[in-house]
This record gives C-alpha cells, sequence and structure tokens, in this order.
C-alpha cells in the first residue's frame, strides 16, 4: 500500500461524488478523453490496481477538488495519474489542488516536453511523462511509483 | 436513493439524527401543548421528507460528477470476465447466440445477472417471491438453451439493477459489461437508460445491445443513450416531484387536522369550564318566571329636573339559552323596543299590555336601548329607556 500525506488524512473531505469501494491501491485516472482513460484503467486493472477515471473539470462544470467540499477520489487514492493537458486555467487549477491538498500522495502527470514557466514551476517537484505516453508507459510508471512509495514506508502524521 | 446505512459511519449519522428528533418532539410535548409536538413533527417530517426528495431527485438526474470506478482485475492476465446483464431479453435467441460466441472464446467467463425488477410497492408489502421466480425461470430458461460444453453462470438479484451490478463488480470484478435492454422500457423489464449509467458509474467498457423481438441485437449510438437518460431522468423526476408534492400535501394537511382537533377539543373544554365555574358562582341566583313592567310617558324625573319617559324595569337577569316572559304594560300611544344587538335582542313593545319573550344565548352583560323615536335624552340613559341585559 501507498503511504499517505497527513494532510489528505486530517482535512475533513465531504465524500462526494462517490467513495471508493475497494481496498486495493487506489489510483486515481484524470484523463478528458474517455476512450483514453478506460485504456489506461483497463491497463492498471490488470496490474492490480483498483481504478478511478475522472475527465476533469473540462466540459463538466466545476470539479469538486477545487471546491470546499473536495473529491473522495482524489482523497482516498494512493496514487493520481493527471494527463489533463493543462492548456486551460481549470486543469491547472486541479493540478495545483492535488499538490496542496495531497503533497504525500504520488503525482504521475503526463505533460509536453515544452510547457511555459508556470506550468513548470507547477510540475516542479511532480513525478513525469512526456505526452503522449501509451498505457504501458503509465502502468510502468505507476508501478514504479508504487514500488518506491512502498519501500519509503508510510510518512507520519 | 442511497441507503442511510450504507457505512457505519452514516449508520450512526442517521440513527443520531433520528434519536435527536424524537428527543425535540418528546421535549415539545411533555413541555408545551399538544400542538407543538404536533407542529414539531410536521417539520421534522417535511425536512425528512425534502431530503429524501433532494437524494432521489439528484439520483434521477444523474452523477453531479463523472468519476467512474473499477475493482483489480481478478485472474491471471490472459483471463477475461463479461458480466451480461439481462431480464426481459434473456429469451431472445439473438442474445443467447451472444452469450454462446462469448463463452466460446478461450479464457473468457460469462456471468448472466438477472435482476427482477421489483417496484417499491411490492418491496414494501415484500411480495418479492413471484418475481423472484420468474427472474429465476427466466435465467434458468435461457442458460439451458446455452451449449452445454460451454460454461455460463447465472446469478439473480432482488436488489436495484445498479446496485446489482455493483454487487457484482465486488464478487466477479468484470473486465466487461453487456447491458442488454428494450428499445422502450416495459413493466417488469430493464430500463434502457441502464447502460447509460452502468457506463457512467463503472471503468470498465460497456455495450448497450438492445433487442427487438425476435431481430438481431442493435446498439445505440451515445445520442440515442443520452436521450434515453434524459428522458427518463425529466419524466422520472416528474413524477416523483408530483408524488412527493402530494405525499407533503398529505402529511401537511393530517398535520392541521389533528391540530384543528386538538385545539378545537381545548377550546370546547375551556368553555366547560367556563361555563361549569358561572354555574358554581351563581347556583342559585332567581330567574323570575314572568317579569311584569311598564313604559311610561314622562315617568321618571331627570337629574336636570325634568320628566322622561321609562321603562319602569331596565335591568333584566336572564339564564343563557333559558327564555324569560317579560309581560309589558306600554301605557304610551306609540311603540318602543328593548333592542340589544350585542344578545341578538330586538322586542317590539307595542301599546297596551302584552307578554314577550326575551332569549339570550350567550352569556355577558348586553345594553339595550330603545329604538322608536320618542324622548331623545331618555333613549341615551340607563334607567330611562336603556338599561342591561346579564345573562349567565
Amino acid at each position: 500500500m501507498f503511504s499517505k500525506g497527513s494532510v489528505a488524512q486530517g482535512q475533513a473531505v465531504k465524500l462526494d461524488p462517490q467513495p471508493w469501494r475497494w481496498s486495493h491501491p487506489r489510483v486515481l485516472v484524470e484523463h478528458p478523453d474517455e476512450a483514453t482513460g478506460l485504456a489506461i484503467a483497463s491497463g492498471l486493472r490488470y496490474a492490480g490496481y483498483a481504478v478511478a477515471v475522472c475527465p476533469g473539470p473540462a466540459g463538466h462544470g466545476r470539479c469538486p477538488l477545487t471546491g470546499p467540499a473536495g473529491c473522495a477520489a482524489a482523497h482516498d487514492a494512493d496514487l493520481v495519474v493527471s494527463s489533463l493537458g493543462y492548456e486551460h486555467e481549470a486543469a491547472r487549477e486541479v493540478l495545483r489542488e492535488l499538490r496542496t491538498r495531497y503533497p504525500d500522495t504520488p503525482l504521475l502527470v503526463e505533460a509536453p516536453a515544452d510547457v511555459d514557466t508556470d506550468l513548470r514551476e507547477l510540475l516542479d517537484g511532480c513525478h513525469q511523462l512526456p505526452a503522449p505516453a501509451s498505457t504501458e508507459q503509465i502502468v510502468t510508471a505507476v508501478q514504479s511509483l508504487a514500488g518506491h512509495a512502498a519501500a519509503e514506508g508510510p510518512t507520519s502524521a | 436513493m442511497r441507503s442511510p446505512f450504507h457505512s457505519e459511519q452514516e449508520a450512526f449519522r442517521s440513527v443520531l439524527l433520528v434519536i435527536l428528533a424524537l428527543l425535540v418532539i418528546a421535549l415539545a410535548a411533555i413541555l408545551g401543548p399538544t400542538w407543538l409536538a404536533l407542529v414539531v413533527l410536521a417539520v421534522t417530517l417535511g425536512a425528512l421528507a425534502a431530503r429524501v426528495a433532494q437524494l432521489r431527485m439528484r439520483k434521477l438526474r444523474g452523477a453531479e460528477m463523472p468519476v467512474k470506478m473499477a475493482p483489480p482485475h481478478v485472474g491471471p492476465a490472459a483471463e477475461r470476465r463479461v458480466l451480461v446483464v439481462a431480464n426481459d431479453t434473456l429469451g431472445e435467441d439473438a442474445l443467447l447466440s451472444e452469450l454462446e460466441r462469448l463463452a466460446s472464446v478461450p479464457h473468457t467467463h460469462v456471468l448472466v445477472l438477472a435482476p427482477a425488477v421489483i417496484s417499491t410497492g411490492a418491496r414494501l408489502t415484500g411480495a418479492v417471491d413471484d418475481l423472484l421466480g420468474q427472474a429465476r425461470m427466466r435465467l434458468k430458461t435461457a442458460l439451458d438453451r446455452v451449449g452445454h460444453d460451454l460454461v455460463v453462470a447465472g446469478e439473480i438479484s432482488q436488489a436495484e439493477p445498479l446496485e446489482a451490478i455493483e454487487d457484482a463488480f465486488a464478487t466477479f470484478a468484470p473486465d466487461e459489461v453487456i447491458v442488454s435492454t428494450r428499445w422502450e422500457h416495459a413493466a417488469g423489464g430493464l430500463e434502457p437508460r441502464l447502460a447509460g449509467l452502468v457506463r457512467e458509474r463503472f471503468a470498465v467498457p460497456v455495450r448497450h445491445l438492445v433487442f427487438d423481438p425476435g431481430s438481431a441485437a442493435q446498439e445505440p449510438d451515445r445520442d440515442t443513450e443520452a436521450r434515453y437518460r434524459r428522458e427518463f431522468g425529466e419524466a422520472a423526476a416528474r413524477r416523483f416531484g408530483l408524488k412527493a408534492l402530494a405525499g407533503v400535501g398529505i402529511v401537511a394537511a393530517l398535520a392541521m387536522s389533528m391540530v384543528a382537533l386538538i385545539q378545537s377539543r381545548e377550546k370546547q373544554e375551556a368553555r366547560a369550564t367556563s361555563v361549569s365555574a358561572i354555574e358554581q358562582a351563581a347556583p342559585t341566583a332567581p330567574v323570575a318566571k314572568v317579569v311584569s313592567l311598564k313604559v311610561i310617558p314622562e315617568y321618571k324625573v331627570g337629574p336636570e329636573g325634568e320628566k322622561h319617559d321609562a321603562f319602569t324595569t331596565t335591568e333584566f337577569t336572564v339564564r343563557v339559552g333559558q327564555p324569560q316572559e317579560l309581560r309589558i304594560d306600554n301605557t304610551d300611544s306609540v311603540p318602543h323596543s328593548i333592542t340589544a344587538p350585542g344578545a341578538g335582542v330586538n322586542i317590539v313593545v307595542m301599546p297596551g299590555v302584552h307578554t314577550y319573550t326575551l332569549l339570550v344565548k350567550h352569556a355577558g352583560t348586553f345594553l339595550w336601548f330603545c329604538t322608536f323615536q320618542c324622548d331623545e335624552w331618555a333613549m341615551e340613559h340607563v334607567g330611562y329607556m336603556s338599561g342591561y341585559i346579564i345573562a349567565s
């Protein structure tokens, strides 16, 4: 099991839109394209992870992660794979919230190599995969990160 | 609607809320009048109904954020698990062919889930056995028709279809879901929008196979799926809204009737107590059977020294609801009257000797006066052509 940060555990988060139902290592996949998100989810499932797939804020109104209530899927995820593109400010806001609220949750970001300064600063310290990454690359990176996090052990509360 | 006992935390919170509500109602009943307890009860029920309606409407309109979830794959990497959800289409040859095709693929496990679609009324009355029996029979018949060399498992469920699928995800962990429905929702069958709901909730590929009786399977496009969802959601939300409104109206009407009934009873008791107190206070007040009096012009001297018209008796004591006879000798040549609007009395006293009945229906002291033009000063002064009727 991955480690969970003290900030994530300590925050009062309303379980919305829905809580996790499985206790396996849980990976939240943020991808705006439904089919690609499902393909990544399938790869992760076959690698032994419970998955949640969220399309992010594009076209679905305000992401609960950026509101006061928070997002249950992000709150209880052991690792987050974020592939939201980041051309739009709403996607960057989600990334910012993830880093602020859950600083100890491993975050794997799929981002293009040439990014602007703001995004580069935002991505600083994240585990990055050059976009576009294949499902296999993402699964391998998740496994690597999971092993790394498990070796480090849980962080102190 | 999501069960309030879905988790230990939610169950604890629900029980705590119920205890608090009961406590408030009990306190209102003990410390205040009964109607206050009823009002508190009505407010509590109203709040509960509003919350239920809110959750129900939210469910009908769909999830706020479409986060899909799925458990890890179970079994070897080469294995594939397919969950087929069907009920009223289980007898379709095309569906059975699809089952055979799926089951014949190596390393593929097929589970057919047949949710018995049970109405709320049937759930409340416990009349679910027949519906479960029908689902079981339909499933057995279908599986018997699938080739015997193929392994296809079957399962029925009395949970709501979406919850039954959620349970299947926990036990079977499918890698793909196939939802089989008709084009139109029929009684006892699965709703066509179910496929959209499954697709929205679970992070696995979902296929929607739609069957017309006797024809091949068709897969509706996304626009049709969206239309199913929208139309059904709107219609169901409308139906539920109307039902909820009717329910709230009935509860409110019942509560108001009970409050009115209790208030009426309390008023009656108070009135009975009041009358009893009056009777006890003046139990032996003598009331003559017949009171004799006269009306005499220029009979009584006023404070200014002049003589004025007057009744010889101007104060009448009567019992409420009991007729009192007045024998009046009007010695004047014109009529006079004993008029008390507050007591509902208007006796026209004609010249000569006549007997009249004075009847008062309410307790109290009422001013009376003569309404005929005679002695204007006397008409405005008690003891002359004006006086009091005392009813008890």
